[in-house]
């Protein structure tokens, strides 16, 4: 069954273009010229109840847009849209009981009180039983294993346990959709792991459908069965996350760090696929083919660096692939 | 209707243990409003130095209108000034998303969210003045006219809320609202020093129906001093209607063209 299903979605803003200086300034306030652009442009997108959706996209691309239609923020410049049988921008109290959104960026918790507080302020909010509310709040403070923080203030959390707690503030009342709009932008590397599993845990244990925007491969790769590519309002890519970073993430990055100044000479079979991307002498960062990732790495280890990371190819440059295939394409 | 006391309560009970958080944050309000109130007083003690009666207006008649004025002031800034005062910057910084997702009202949330005790006692002190107004202006004082008085005091603080939201929801509609937010500024000054029965022309179409200003005090004042008629009460309840109607449409029309702001 689709929770989610919107048809030649578009979200179309009108933009004031104001000339540079005073003049520019003083001719706006008798004559205006403006620009629309389309955030999101004649989007389709079906998601099943117990889905896991990915969305990618660069800055700008049109991923919060699409999320703030779905959640009934913002209404629709053309297209249909129902999330769970409702139109979103009607702002219906039993379509928004059923649904929660995380945003990295903005916070749903009151910072000069403890997470408890905003709780309990959530609990009538959504009309939970005493039984209810227990039952939830101690199942997610148990699995994000938060039991110590939750008579701490709010703004003495770190990033990380803070975006716990905004999941558990999310997921009381336990909601069929969760939107999650960038949830772990500047979180550390084991902080973002932990949220991945919870994640990972809350959709597979309470079937909940979860819709996710991020920057990081990580989080696409390691959390959704189903991505969805963004690129300037439109959808360039739907389908599975395997097959598009099989298809479309070509690269690896190796960075590799030096105790002295090093010297490396790239050998002839990998010369024209090595690209080098930084190196002072002490460090060097290269780009690979990811087919010939093994090989090089052999020939590296001859060096005997102080350390070595292989990384995945940023998002950005995944998406600007797909976009250019697209374009090809078409 | 059960269910918003219940969150009403649950966002008093949040704001209560959110300023007392902080010690000065509670304490300090208390003194804040309280030196405003001396001032607002001996602002009007100066006036009254000089002049015996302004239009019809004796002495104790107008300190029986000021400490109406005080009274739904102090009532505005207890329960609501502070909330619907922050609606603009929520709506510019895009804070206002979150609300929207809530199975609450948005208004009614913001509204009762940032109630703010430290003006509690500006509510006794505006009672004491009414009580000192009514005895210098020798009004004869029943129990109609006071529950009269009562329910008017009410209207007129739903009226106040009213032009407070639809003043701020205009930042639905435009970039910046401050300028709109000056002329109630200088409105509500104007009308907490003259009531409204004394203003002529244009003037009082502007504090009769544009901003309707000049009635706050007046009507409920006029009620105690036997002065209120028929006429008044009619227009009271069509102004509050009006309002109310204006506020829904204003507050409805302004979510629905709400664009939010960019990540």
């Amino acid at each position: 069954m689709n929770v989610i299903e919107a048809e030649d979605l578009t979200k179309v803003y009108r933009r004031y273009i104001k000339p540079e200086g005073i003049k520019g300034s003083l001719k706006g306030l008798f004559r205006r010229e403006y620009e629309e652009k389309a955030a999101v442009s004649h989007v389709d997108l079906c998601v099943e109840e117990g889905e896991f959706v990915g969305m990618i996209g660069r800055n700008g691309a049109g991923k919060t847009t699409l999320v703030k239609m779905l959640t009934g923020i913002i209404a629709p410049t053309n297209g249909s849209i129902r999330v769970l049988g409702y139109y979103p921008n009607k702002l219906e109290k039993r379509f928004r009981q059923q649904y929660a959104l995380v945003m990295g960026q903005k916070s749903q918790l009151f910072f000069e009180l403890t997470a408890g507080d905003t709780l309990h302020l959530f609990k009538e909010m959504y009309h939970l039983s005493e039984k209810e509310y227990e039952k939830n709040r101690d199942y997610f403070i148990e699995l994000f294993g938060i039991k110590d923080l939750m008579d701490v203030q709010v703004r003495t959390l770190s990033l990380g346990e803070r975006m716990k707690m905004e999941l558990l503030a999310a997921l009381l009342h336990n909601p069929k959709i969760l939107f999650l709009d960038e949830p772990t932008i500047g979180l550390d590397a084991v902080a973002g792991m932990q949220i991945r599993k919870y994640l990972k845990e809350v959709n597979r244990e309470r079937k909940t459908t979860i819709l996710l925007t991020s920057h990081y491969m990580e989080d696409i790769k390691s959390l959704c069965g189903r991505s969805v590519v963004i690129n300037h309002g439109t959808k360039v890519y739907d389908g599975s996350t395997e097959q598009l970073f099989e298809r479309y993430q070509n690269n690896k990055k190796i960075t590799l760090v030096f105790d002295s100044l090093t010297e490396i000479e790239i050998p002839e079979a990998f010369a024209g696929k090595c690209r080098i991307l930084d190196d002072n002498g002490y460090k060097k960062v290269y780009e690979i083919p990811k087919e010939d990732s093994g090989g090089i790495l052999e020939y590296f280890m001859r060096y005997k660096p102080r350390d070595i990371s292989l990384d995945e190819e940023e998002i950005g440059k995944v998406v600007e692939r797909i976009y250019s295939d697209v374009r090809v394409r078409a | 209707m059960k269910d918003n006391i219940r969150l009403v309560k649950a966002l008093v009970k949040l704001r209560f243990e959110r300023v007392m958080m902080f010690r000065l944050g509670f304490f300090g309000p208390f003194f804040v409003d309280g030196s405003l109130f001396v001032i607002q007083l001996l602002v009007f003690q100066a006036i009254y130095s000089k002049v015996d009666r302004i239009g019809n207006w004796g002495q104790g008649d107008m300190i029986l209108f000021i400490g109406t004025f005080s009274l739904i002031n102090a009532l505005n800034m207890s329960i609501y000034f502070f909330g619907v005062n922050s609606i603009p910057e929520k709506i510019r910084t895009g804070e206002i998303d979150l609300y929207l997702t809530k199975p609450v009202s948005p208004l009614l949330r913001l509204t009762f969210e940032q109630v703010n005790p430290g003006a509690l006692p500006l509510v006794i002190f505006s009672i004491a003045i009414i009580l000192y107004g009514i005895n210098a202006a020798g009004a004869d004082v029943t129990i109609s006219s006071v529950s009269g008085y009562a329910v008017s005091v009410g209207m007129m603080t739903v009226l106040f809320y009213e032009l407070e939201v639809i003043i701020r929801s205009l930042a639905f509609f435009t970039v910046s609202s401050d300028g709109v937010l000056q002329i109630e500024m200088s409105g509500l000054d104007l009308c907490m020093q003259i009531p409204g029965t004394v203003f002529y022309g244009a003037y009082k179409f502007v504090f009769y129906y544009v901003l309707p200003y000049g009635i706050i005090a007046t009507y409920p004042s006029l009620i105690l001093l036997g002065r209120f008629s028929w006429k008044m009460a009619a227009h009271e309840g069509i102004v509050l209607a009006c309002f109310t109607m204006v506020t829904v449409v204003m507050w409805k029309t302004g979510l629905r063209r709400y664009d939010s702001v960019s990540s």
